[in-house]
């Protein structure tokens, strides 16, 4: 029984350490991503959107740039969040901003859409613990 | 002979021009700019503690000291006019550096009215070329 209860917890201590190897990089509690521009519930004329991104407590870097006090913007449009075991996706619901980028110019079409923001460290991991935005919901006219 | 002359003043010509032309900065690309996002012209501030917003168009952030096309990072210039645009940006309580690849600042100015304007510049802090900075803007604290 004793056994048993040992191997339990050796299994237990690994499977934490394990999950502590995949954590990402440790960030400043105090960061602070938000979307700054467009605001919850806007309602949008024109297919093209201006989004700003907001940040605070952390610098912005280029993909690839080691500093652990920086990393680069994600947006998420019309998806959740991604897991943060793997790099965030690269494709129309996940832009990446990798040459260090602050705002961007999006095409959607008309009706109604989801934005949040992911910040992710060098190699688009989430950070420990990861950095996303408020999810907004915008409307296109 | 007329020849012969020519040639020496060519020369120099060229040498003279080699001499004068500053250290290179860093190019920034074609409709390029930047920006003060908040706070506006004119914004009356409480207090005189806000965040700072920095927009750039058309470029990336780079911490300091990292060479990366396309890239640079934003100095503010608060009660000041712009330096000189062929030497690294100096660094004192008028002209903050913001070489950790911030866009906002905790900025905190005592009553009056202050003036703030951007300046972006490359991993060695010198303008680029062209150089990028924002119009100047004023505030009030009360």
């Amino acid at each position: 029984m004793n056994r048993t209860l040992v191997s339990i917890l050796v299994c237990g201590v690994m499977l934490s350490a394990s999950q502590a190897l995949a954590a990402g990089i440790k960030r400043d509690p105090n960061a602070y991503l938000y979307i700054g521009w467009p605001n919850n519930g806007e309602v949008l004329r024109g297919t093209s959107i201006k989004v700003w991104f907001g940040l605070r407590n952390m610098g912005v870097a280029p993909a690839g740039v080691d500093q652990a006090t920086a990393g680069h913007h994600h947006l998420i449009i019309d998806a959740e969040i991604p897991s943060s075991d793997e790099p965030i996706p690269n494709d129309e619901n996940h832009l990446h901003f990798g040459k260090g980028q602050t705002e961007t110019i999006i095409t959607l079409p008309k009706g109604k859409h989801t934005l949040q923001l992911n910040f992710a460290d060098k190699d688009h991991l989430q950070f420990d613990p990861p950095l996303v935005s408020k999810k907004i919901t915008i409307t296109v006219k | 002979m007329v020849i012969s002359m020519r040639r020496p003043l060519l020369s120099l010509l060229i040498l003279s021009t080699a001499f004068i032309s500053p250290a290179l900065a860093e190019p920034s690309p074609e409709g390029a700019k930047v920006y003060i996002v908040w706070p506006s012209n004119g914004t009356v501030i409480k207090g005189g503690k806000f965040w700072l917003r920095m927009g750039l168009t058309g470029m990336g952030i780079a911490p300091a000291g990292t060479v990366f096309p396309g890239t640079g990072h934003h100095h503010v210039i608060i009660d000041s006019e712009l330096p000189a645009m062929d030497e690294p940006i100096p660094n004192d309580e008028n002209h903050l550096h913001f070489g950790k690849g911030q866009t906002e600042a905790r900025i905190e100015l005592p009553k009056g009215k202050h003036t703030l304007q951007l300046l972006f510049g490359d991993s060695g802090h010198t303008p680029h070329t062209p150089p990028l900075f924002s119009p100047q803007i004023t505030i009030t604290v009360r």
